[in-house]
């Protein structure tokens, strides 16, 4: 065995051992100074006990001995360890346990140069993960930046609608919350979910179009007045029509269709059932939902049980049954919101 | 031979003052490497010098009056080119699991070495650094990912760099080990 061995053991830095009866350990060649220094010290030659030298050693001699003793083919490598000797600098070390011809061998390989090659290798693949990290970073940092600036001027855009009481900036944010919400329950991609949760809050836009004198009228609309009010939806549409942008289009869909009934029997263009756009679909009921429970000028708030019963009436009439049974799952997170965002005064 | 749970006899100084193993584990680049080297020489290097392998450090603390010598394993982060090898983590009497407060990879990282310390250690004391505190304006962490690591056992803030809170977190895992 020694003649296979040295001839390997002289072309690397290493030391091999083999392993006696009672656990300790015997030199096959020679041995290094390194190892002389770290797990021989003045030792008479002869059996080594190699433990209690090395912490690293130990815990490896552990795996090593079940190695040996399963008798499996192959060698177990210990992977690199560092052992600081006497001199600067620490020795890159590697153990194997391993059996030739019946026998159990421990070697130790001392990595020298071969390990800093390996860990500049290493360090340059880290450092190049590390920015790409910074990156994605960076391109989430300004896509949350685009979105703060694009919910900012919805914001404004719904100001300047000029909305009426009920419509506080509060209640606003709540419809987008709750539509997110719902929409990430119905599975929605994240982008999507971004995306209704800055559209949604636009759906009255088209109010901008409607007289003051019938907006802001205290009493009950006319017919005639109702029908002018009715086409704050087809101005919201084309308000915020034929854009490119993916969430200016939802806006636009939202706009254009929150007053459908499931039943066919909304406004403006009597849609039914999943011809109606699914965004509209769902902030038809969060908003119906967010102006029971609170206060207005003209209603006190109501509890939200007695607001649910009522909006059950209006189930498979004006909401989609699906979304509805969603919507409820999720009551929760939805007074959770309400919680979070109150109305101020 | 058996492993002896945390405890090592030291026959290099004939010392049987009590050992106790802990491990640092996290993502790389995380400051694992640079909380030793602070703790142990008092020493930050703002380079990034990568760790390959294993290093074990030993460093006494006092808790309680009592001496406790650590045997402090850095075991170098886990990523896409290395994992971390389950027998290194024999016999520890407790761990640190660090993230990197500017990283919000190195969070997803820590729960998932957390979750394979636990399958190895069974429920010893783990405590879980957020470092480098000391970079603020770069911080990603949101309060839900602090949160949740609050739930799974103490979290300190420290910074290899200032030093801040280094001591301790060495001291409360030491506590909690005791
Ligand atoms: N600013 C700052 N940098 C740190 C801190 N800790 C570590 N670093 C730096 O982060 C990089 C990675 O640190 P290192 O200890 O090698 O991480 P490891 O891979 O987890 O061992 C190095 O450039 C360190 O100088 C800290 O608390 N603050
Ligand atoms: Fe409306
Ligand atoms: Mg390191």
């Amino acid at each position: 065995m020694n003649s296979i061995l040295s001839g390997v053991i002289q072309s690397f830095d290493m030391v091999a051992l083999c392993v006696q009866g009672d656990g300790r350990f015997q030199l096959l060649g020679q041995a290094t100074p390194w190892f002389n220094e770290l797990f021989a010290g003045s030792a008479p030659p002869g059996a080594l006990r190699l433990e209690g030298k090395s912490l690293f050693l130990d815990n490896f001699l552990v795996d090593a001995r079940e190695h040996w003793g399963a008798r499996k083919e192959g060698s177990l490598s210990s992977g690199p360890f560092l052992e600081s000797g006497l001199g600067q600098g620490d020795h890159a070390l590697e153990a194997r346990a391993l059996l030739v011809e019946g026998q159990c061998v421990l070697v130790i390989v001392n990595l020298g140069q071969s390990y800093e090659v390996n860990r500049k290798l290493l360090q340059a693949a880290r450092q190049n993960l590390l920015n790409q990290e910074i990156l994605e970073l960076e391109v989430s940092k300004r896509t949350v930046a685009i979105r703060d600036r694009q919910l900012e001027l919805a914001a404004r855009l719904i100001y300047a609608a000029g909305f009426r009481d009920e419509e506080t900036g509060a209640h606003i944010k709540r419809i987008g919350l709750y539509s997110g919400e719902i929409a990430a329950q119905l599975g929605w991609s994240p982008y999507a979910v971004d995306d209704i949760r800055t559209a949604a809050p636009m759906h009255d836009i088209g109010k901008i179009g409607i007289p003051d004198k019938i907006l802001k009228k205290p009493g009950p609309l006319s017919a005639s007045e109702f029908t002018i009010m009715k086409t704050h939806a087809s101005i919201g549409g084309e308000i915020l029509g034929a854009s490119e942008v993916p969430m200016i289009q939802m806006a636009a869909e939202i706009a254009s269709n929150h007053h459908e009934c499931w039943n066919g029997r909304g406004y403006p263009r009597g849609l039914y059932g999943e011809h109606i756009p699914e965004a509209a679909r769902i902030v038809a009921i969060v908003d119906v939902y967010d102006a029971l429970v609170h206060e207005r000028v003209y209603k006190p708030a109501l509890p939200e049980e007695q607001a649910l019963a009522i909006m059950a009436k209006s189930v498979g009439i004006q909401f989609d049954p699906r979304i509805f049974e969603v919507f409820l799952a999720n009551i929760d997170t939805m007074r959770a919101i309400r919680e979070e965002v109150k109305d101020e005064n | 031979m058996s492993a002896k749970p945390g405890l090592w006899c030291d026959s290099i100084n004939g010392n049987d003052m009590l050992q106790k193993k802990i491990c640092l584990l996290g993502a790389f680049s995380v400051g694992k490497t640079s909380l030793i080297r602070r703790f142990v020489n008092s020493m930050f290097d703002a380079r990034y010098f990568t760790t390959v392998g294993v290093k074990v450090d030993k460093k006494v603390v006092t808790v309680s009056s009592e001496e406790v010598m650590l045997l402090i394993w850095d075991i170098s982060g886990e990523d896409e080119f290395q994992r971390m090898s389950a027998s290194y983590l024999r016999g520890a009497a407790g761990y640190v699991v660090v993230v990197d407060g500017t990283r919000p990879k190195s969070y997803n990282t820590a729960l998932a070495v957390q979750q394979r310390a636990v399958n190895v250690l069974g429920d010893v004391p783990a405590v879980t650094a957020v470092n480098k505190v000391d970079l603020v304006d770069s911080w990603v962490f949101t309060r839900e990912q602090e949160d949740n690591l609050k739930q799974k056992g103490s979290v300190l803030y420290t910074s290899a760099k200032t030093g801040e809170n280094v001591e301790q977190l060495f001291e409360v895992l030491a506590r909690a080990i005791l």
